[in-house]
């Protein structure tokens, strides 16, 4: 903490002593809070605190080539779905960095990732209570044309302190065109990467690594309307401390990720294959929890936002999974019959990912097991969906988005329940979201989604069945609205819980400030973001946002 | 310039990896020497548990495996606790209804906000409190290396008398070093060999062995004072003594599960006195670290 003020301290009067040039300082604020209220009924739970408060303020001072920043942190204490080690007030963020002749040096805080994410990504998402930032040293250099390197070390943050492991990295990346001169049409972007992790550990029984690596390449190549990426990663044994024997796994761990992208005006297909086995990276390998995970499998299946299409979202197994994807958008062109006067969009999507047969790679004295490489029939489904998106502008006042989608998803395996405690759970979905411009300045917005449920086997627990929900969002642009929302778990087995989940909502925004404040129940359920996700407990009560930046 | 401390960077990096062959397993682990002391470091890992925690039983595995290579050293204490995990079924259910939850159990979870971390979660001696203290299993093994690394400051010495269902127990603390402090003394009652529900990975185990079961607490939650005395000189001993009714003890559990306890049913009786251990710990109250423990089981003179 006395380093952070000091820190502070010094880029004041560095700022206030430097004569003309004064740089420049910017920074934003946010604020959540939220009371906690007691009901029974949907197993929320009062908080001892009443209210809970996360809080971020940012500072940035740039000057030139130089940049520095804090960011403070209060979380007194923190929302129920975080994690309850952020507690208390700090500074965990704050850096440094200058560049100079194609070299940048940072000391401090950073985030990176290393190509798609595969063996290294450092990053921050407040939606599901992660920042696995690292503190350590992070050089970035431009060798020459079209070759950048990318060298850190650093320990990685959890909570309010770091993880055991210390982090080596380098990433290189060339692109050849520019590199060799090349004249060719077809874009060459080639890659690499290595991480390597020390954690200083001893055990009476087994052997283990010090310094675990990993390494990935990858390519990137575009021609015209046609973009390929590819990406494959491995990882050495990195075996967890322990001394039972079944858990001492050695085998090495891999993942790939390979897409192939046509895109034209109106028009675009992405057809995409990921596997991941054994691959699950932990800035400490001794501890358990999404804290502490440090690389990241890109997730295959679409990311949806409206609530009932979120309601059975899929979490990436970075322990083994196989995937497919194909996405399709066309937009039908104005003047034609299904087009219309402004034209209709058109968004197909389908995926579907399965487990590794017979699980993931295991190996030592007693077990050797490597999965098939691809194999589809007969694995575990954990998730499909395949749904299509029609954006249609039907007038100058009159908008309209309209999904349907049919999704299966394993929440026995996803949620870590016991087999056949909820099955396998299929779900027909529909939304329907229209906009409606009023007057200037005022507009309605409007969404209906039902989802209709049934479990594909039989289940030990009731299941929570059918769904409907409404929205009604007006807005007085450009400082208010207003919002009102019901979700309606009407086909609950469980009588009891067959409830209204209502949440209301008023905005204000002025300038660069904006507030909330809202009151509602929210359902227990899991919340992801690019395929990380979280369990969020069941809620009842008032919440007030601030959002606010000069 | 640059590209040579590029180049002395890459190649110090690339060398940071350590493939192991097999064998794996090597065999120069195990306890230490005890043939010269009377008294060795013990280590307590109290694991935080439930029936309904289906990654419960790996970590008591763990500790079991532990207690394997670090033999007596090693004593074990599950307490059963959270609305969550360790909260009994109905009794018109047919499997979980018994309920392993205690008093003391509920109030170390409180205090030590275990629950809230999720399970299963271990503490090794209880350091690293108020941080650091939840262990994942994962670290059990590393903590509990650092823990027999450290002096051994006093000796426990444990006897007990069983009548019928009352037994005297009689707790001798030895000093081995001069040291200042505020040492508390805390005398529990486990069971071992319970066999009841269990979920195990994606199994719901009927026969499952549930051992050191933490049943009571005959001390205060937090202890009886080690001494009045604010300096304590090697060679000092000290003597406690506890009588107590195990019917009375089993009703208090059965009725604190029915009247107090989230979900409770009452189900918390059915003790087997013939499986029953005495486990008595010290610790700093300062930093709430655990010193020493010892335990005995409860029929033994």
């Amino acid at each position: 903490m006395k380093k952070n003020v000091i820190i502070l301290g010094l880029l004041f009067s560095y700022l206030f002593t430097n004569g003309q040039d004064l740089g420049e300082i910017h920074g934003d604020f946010n604020l959540n809070l939220q009371s906690y209220l007691e009901d029974a009924s949907i197993n929320a739970v009062a908080a001892d605190e009443v209210i809970r408060n996360n809080s971020y303020l940012n500072i940035l001072f740039t000057r030139n080539n130089f940049t520095a920043g804090v960011r403070y942190e209060s979380y007194l204490n923190a929302l129920l779905d975080y994690d309850d080690d952020f507690k208390g007030n700090g500074i965990p963020y704050r850096f440094a960095t200058y560049s100079t002749s194609g070299l940048e040096i940072t000391a401090g805080n950073f985030y990176e990732q290393f190509g798609s994410g595969l063996i290294f990504r450092s990053y921050e998402e407040k939606g599901l209570g992660i920042d696995n930032a690292m503190d350590g040293i992070r050089l970035k250099y431009k060798i020459g044309n079209g070759i950048n390197l990318k060298t850190f070390i650093a320990k990685s943050r959890t909570y309010f302190t770091y993880a055991d492991g210390i982090f080596r990295g380098i990433d290189a990346e060339i692109d050849l065109n520019q590199a060799m001169n090349l004249t060719s049409k077809t874009k060459y972007i080639l890659g690499g990467s290595f991480v390597s992790r020390y954690q200083q550990r001893s055990n009476p029984l087994f052997e283990l690594p010090q310094n675990v690596g990993l390494y990935a390449g990858r390519l990137n190549l575009i021609n015209g309307g046609w973009n390929y990426f590819g990406e494959y990663a491995y990882k050495i044994n990195d075996p967890l401390n322990s001394i039972q024997q079944e858990n001492v796994n050695y085998a090495s761990g891999s993942a790939f990720t390979s897409s192939l992208t046509y895109s034209k005006k109106g028009f675009g297909i992405t057809a995409e294959i990921h596997r991941a086995d054994n691959m699950l990276l932990l800035s400490d390998r001794d501890r358990i929890g999404k804290a502490y995970i440090l690389n990241y499998i890109p997730t295959l299946s679409k990311p949806h936002a409206y609530s009932l299409l979120a309601l059975y979202p899929c979490a990436t197994q970075a322990m083994g999974e196989l995937g497919f994807q194909l996405d399709i958008f066309y937009k039908i062109n104005k003047g034609t019959l299904l087009g219309g006067r402004y034209g209709t969009k058109l968004n197909f999507n389908v995926s579907r990912i399965n487990g590794l047969n017979s699980g993931n790679s295991f190996l030592n004295d007693n077990q050797d097991h490597t999965p098939i490489l691809i194999s589809v029939i007969d694995e575990e489904l954990y998730y499909s969906d395949i749904n299509l998106e029609i954006n249609k502008k039907l007038n100058k006042k009159v908008r309209y988005n309209l999904v349907v989608a049919n999704q299966t998803y394993n929440k026995d395996f996803l949620e870590g329940k016991t087999p056949g405690e909820y099955g396998v759970i299929n779900s027909t979905i529909g939304v329907l979201d229209i906009s409606y411009k009023i007057k200037k300045g005022h507009s309605i917005r409007m969404e209906l989604q039902t989802l209709m449920a049934k479990q594909l086997e039989t289940a030990s627990k009731k299941e929570e069945g059918d769904w409907v929900m409404g929205l009604a969002e007006y807005t007085i642009s450009p400082n208010w609205f207003f919002a009102v929302q019901d979700m309606y778990n009407y086909g609950n087995e469980d009588v009891s819980k067959q409830l209204h989940y209502i949440n209301l909502n008023v905005g204000f925004i002025k300038g660069a400030n904006r507030f909330e404040i809202g009151y509602g129940k929210k359902r227990e359920g899991i919340f992801c973001v690019g395929g990380v996700c979280k369990l969020v407990p069941s809620s009842n009560g008032l919440n007030f946002n601030i959002t606010s930046s000069f | 310039m640059k590209n040579l401390i590029y180049s002395i960077f890459i190649i110090s990096l690339i060398s940071s990896c350590d493939i192991i062959e097999e064998p794996y397993i090597n065999n120069n682990g195990g306890g230490v020497d005890t043939s010269s002391n009377q008294y060795v470091k013990n280590i307590l890992i109290e694991d935080f548990t439930g029936h309904l925690c289906q990654n419960c039983p790996d970590a008591a595995r763990e500790l079991e495996a532990i207690h394997d290579v670090y033999g007596a050293q090693i004593i074990g204490l599950a307490i059963h606790v959270g609305n969550t995990f360790a909260r009994p079924y109905p009794l018109s259910q047919t499997k979980f209804t018994y309920d392993f939850r205690s008093k003391w159990g509920e109030e170390l979870d409180n205090f030590f906000n275990i629950t809230d971390a999720g399970l299963p979660k271990g503490m090794i001696n209880r350091i690293g409190y108020p941080n650091d203290h939840r262990k994942d299993k994962g670290q059990w093994l590393s903590s509990v290396g650092d823990e027999l690394s450290k002096d051994v400051i006093f000796g426990i010495n444990i006897s007990s008398t069983l009548l019928t269902d009352n037994a005297e127990i009689i707790i001798n603390t030895d000093a081995l070093k001069n040291t200042t402090g505020n040492y508390k003394l805390v005398v529990c009652l486990t069971e071992n060999g319970i066999i009841n529900w269990q979920k195990d990975g994606t199994l719901e185990d009927q026969n499952y062995i549930h051992n050191h079961v933490l049943r009571s607490v005959i001390s205060s939650t937090w202890g009886d004072e080690v001494t009045l005395d604010s300096e304590i000189n090697n060679g000092d001993s000290f003597e406690h003594s506890y009588s107590i009714n195990l019917s009375d003890l089993e009703n208090f559990n059965m009725d604190h599960s029915a009247n107090v306890l989230f979900q409770g049913n009452g189900q918390a009786g059915d003790w087997d006195i013939n499986n029953f251990g005495i486990v008595a710990y010290i610790y700093d109250n300062d930093n709430y670290e655990i010193i020493q423990v010892e335990q005995i089981s409860i029929s033994t003179k």
